[in-house]
């Protein structure tokens, strides 16, 4: 079947995106010095993470910044073994979603654990990383 | 209230389509459907295609599509709800002839996944939640949004790897009868268990390829359907519902909660319980979803999945059939043309036409569950023979 003539695109398109982060500027910035903090509406006080500067619950668009780290419990877990394109290379890589104190969430790689021993409920703490081009992002490690 | 038929169904073969180009591909549906229905296209008011796109070179499908099969004319776009869009497209379908609009519409469900490398592929879908958040730095996968579901289950209910292993064998068991299905044969639970991990605890034998395919729907008005067949299957039910882009966000990771709630909303329109239900499709891109399904759709209590599977219930000759035409796992899974497909899979068990894989009618129910995205859309639809 894959013998059958095929035209191949002349053309390919690279995409890369600029994304806007000025509502969220507090977190990027607080990350780059190792804090790790979200929003929380000013108005109807629920925390949001991912932060969002206009509130999923009340639409007031009043919030401050709190702090969310660095511990947290694993939630549940998954290890990438077959990875994505923009990924080549970076595998396997082990993806967690643990929970703050106050409830909230957030998903990162998991670093130093092996997710085939590890448990729902195990102790991680949130840390800053630089990835490439300097952007930061966070991963958990074991607390 | 007036009603609505499905009175035309098409599909086309499932698999690695690399003879047909994304307007051949949706044709060979839709001249099924269009045959089977015995309808003058010129009559068909609205064209809805299901198509998430992204991986073929067009970037507006449903006037390719309406081009190449002489459709152009009629209101047409298309839509898009992930892996749900194809029932999506049923229901905007629908839509427009209970809306009066008009008496003849038809749903296109098709996708061209392999026109791009596979790396690429696993990409697109990986970006399929929060871009920003959950794939930037992290490069999620699908299988690995799964996975986080699989994991939560297994430690919560004791579900194992070996049950989900049993819905493969069955989902390529019934792929076996299916002349149209992507893979048609067999496998042992020793294979599945030993295939590749993909994203741990899943493997290659968990998940659903990567599908070219189409499947097309002809639906109707009370008053046309009865003019133009002996056997319209009625969409009794259609329920919708959404959740969370970002995974984090959601309250738990042992189901889909947009699929209860899109099954409840379903189940009250057509007035059946699932007690009621003859046959039914289950979103199975990957084993785990396939036994969430199960529970979601009360099938089977919280956390009575693997139960079910291990006592063969969703097997033909079991209390609820589910995937008799070789499911996502074995027939394939064109993202687009999956949930127009489930809908032409009901509808030939209800007219007692699938053959090998015929599942018995007592109550004249089939329910097809289609979920976009891992949750993010949940379409339940529920047809009926009266």
């Amino acid at each position: 079947m894959d013998d059958l003539p095929q035209l191949r695109s002349r053309r390919s398109l690279t995409l890369r995106f600029d994304i806007p982060i000025s509502k969220t500027r507090e977190f990027w910035e607080s990350l780059s010095r190792g804090k790790f903090v979200t929003t929380k509406c000013a108005n109807c006080g629920r925390v949001s993470f991912p932060p969002q500067s206009d509130c999923p619950d009340c639409m007031a668009s009043e919030s401050e910044w709190v702090d969310l780290g660095p511990e947290a419990s694993l939630v549940t877990f998954t290890q990438v073994r077959v990875t994505p394109a923009s990924f080549e290379g970076k595998g396997p890589y082990t993806i967690a979603i643990a929970e703050f104190r106050d409830g909230v969430r957030a998903l990162a790689w998991l670093e130093g654990v092996d997710p085939e021993t590890a448990e729902p409920g195990m102790k991680v703490r949130i840390e800053a990383r630089t990835g490439e081009g300097g952007n930061p992002y966070y991963v958990f490690v074991p607390s | 209230m007036s009603r609505v038929a499905v009175v035309g169904i098409g599909h086309s073969r499932f698999g690695r389509r690399t003879d047909v180009n994304l307007g051949e591909l949706a044709f060979e549906s839709i001249k099924q459907a269009v045959d089977d229905a015995g309808v003058d296209r010129k009559d068909i008011g609205n064209v809805v295609v299901g198509s998430a796109g992204g991986w073929y070179e067009e970037s507006l499908p449903a006037v390719v599509v309406g081009e190449y099969a002489g459709l152009s004319g009629a209101g047409t776009m298309r839509v898009e709800a992930a892996c749900a869009s194809g029932s999506a497209a049923v229901k905007a379908a629908y839509n427009s002839i209970m809306s009066g609009e008009t008496d003849v519409a038809m749903a296109v469900g098709v996708e061209k996944m392999t026109e791009v490398d596979t790396p690429t592929s696993v990409e697109l879908i990986g970006r399929a939640g929060s871009y920003t958040w959950e794939f930037e730095n992290y490069g999620m996968t699908f299988p690995a949004y799964y996975a986080l579901y699989a994991v939560a289950h297994m430690k919560k209910f004791g579900t194992t790897q070996e049950d989900l292993a049993r819905i493969s064998v069955k989902a390529h068991h019934y792929g076996s009868m299916n002349p149209l299905a992507q893979f048609q044969k067999e496998i042992t639970l020793e294979k599945a268990l030993g295939s590749q991990m993909v994203a741990w605890p899943l493997k290659l034998y968990d998940a659903c390829p990567l599908s070219d395919g189409s499947a097309s729907v002809v639906l109707a008005s009370e008053d046309v359907a009865k003019t133009l067949t002996d056997t319209p299957v009625w969409i009794r039910g259609v329920g919708y519902s959404s959740d969370t882009a970002n995974l984090s966000r959601r309250e738990d990771y042992v189901g889909l909660r947009a699929a209860v709630t899109a099954a409840s909303k379903a189940y009250s329109m057509a007035k059946v319980s699932p007690r009621e239900i003859d046959v039914a499709t289950a979103h199975d891109c990957f084993t785990i979803a396939e036994l969430m399904a199960y529970e979601d759709l009360g099938f089977c209590e919280k956390g009575g999945g693997a139960r079910m599977v291990r006592e063969g219930e969703t097997e033909l000759g079991g209390r609820i059939p589910v995937n008799l035409d070789g499911g996502l796992k074995a027939k394939g899974h064109p993202i687009g043309a999956t949930g127009v497909s489930m809908a032409v899979e009901i509808t030939k068990q209800l007219r007692g036409e699938a053959g090998r894989h015929q599942a018995p009618i007592k109550h004249g129910v089939g329910l097809a569950h289609n979920i976009g995205g891992t949750g993010h859309y949940a379409y339940v639809t529920i047809l009926s023979r009266d």
